[in-house]
């Protein structure tokens, strides 16, 4: 499930349900360190159109920490090489 | 993405069971059919005078729409942290005398088990309650996703927190999703 390790100086991230969907992956390494409040935005300019169809209802995770990346102090922190995010749309189990 | 396509989104799922499991709790994410008596014998204790077992089976249709199969995809690691804590919870909360929540993944065959909840207590109010409760935490919470596909072939993500169905697989310019929260 996780992605393998990612190589010097990236982060890796994990998509899941819609977020894979959209990006036809499920996870990939993307360079670091970029904050928080930036990972729409970076994600956004890798797959346009991405924020309004999947992210403006999607939650994120960084080492599987629910982390607020719109707002407050989690916005300001960094995500670092070796983290592992995760794009985390509306749950369905049952 | 049909599902005569090869799908560019594989869900990736763990080839074995995912457990945790303490005296009193039982948690597992698993690729297996599910065996219900397995949970139940799990929260079985001579202090437990109630058992209360839900079995979560998929359903054939949404809205009227002929479901043709499902498939459950997880992210493992957290969705095993945020099960346990429901778990913990509920065993405070409620006094259970133990509690298993095991959650299927990968394709679930319509009319098959896709979760099993069961728990124990002394007595019969508390055991209800958490058997309800720990559904509703586990349905609103545990990072795990359904995807219907529908006779004729789409593919679609629910979101369980609007009743409304998610994005169809593979054609993000018609996003279905109802804004009825």
């Amino acid at each position: 499930m996780s992605a393998a390790k990612a190589p010097p100086g990236h982060f890796s991230i994990l998509y899941f349900a819609a977020a894979s969907s959209f990006t036809g992956k499920s996870s990939e390494h993307l360079p670091a360190p970029v904050s928080a409040r930036s990972l729409f935005d970076e994600l956004e300019q890798r797959y346009p159109g991405m924020r309004d169809k999947v992210l403006g209802s999607c939650a994120v995770t960084v080492n599987l920490e629910y982390v607020d990346v719109e707002d407050g102090e989690d916005a300001d922190r960094a995500i670092e090489a070796g983290d592992e995010v995760a794009i985390i749309p509306p749950v369905s189990s049952g | 993405m049909s599902t005569t396509e090869p799908s560019t989104y594989t869900p990736d799922i763990p080839s074995k069971p995912v457990t945790k499991t303490t005296p009193s709790i039982h948690v597992e994410l698993t690729p297996n059919a599910l065996n219900p008596s397995t949970a139940t014998a799990f929260v079985r204790s001579p202090s437990a005078g109630a058992t209360v077992l839900f079995i979560g089976t998929t359903r054939d249709s949404f809205n009227n729409l002929p479901v043709s199969s499902l498939a459950y995809t997880s992210y493992p690691p957290l969705a095993m942290n945020t099960l346990y804590a429901i778990a913990t919870s509920m065993l405070t909360k409620h006094e259970l005398t133990k509690i298993a929540i095991v959650h299927k993944l990968g394709e679930c065959p319509i009319g098959e088990e896709s979760i099993v909840i069961a728990v124990s207590a002394p007595h019969r109010q508390a055991a209800w309650r958490a058997g309800e409760e720990a559904l509703e935490e586990t349905k609103k919470r545990a990072e795990i996703w359904k995807l219907e596909r529908f006779e004729g072939g789409e593919g679609v993500w629910r979101a369980n927190r609007d009743g409304a169905m998610g994005t169809k697989v593979g054609s993000e310019e018609e996003k279905v999703k109802e804004e009825n929260k």
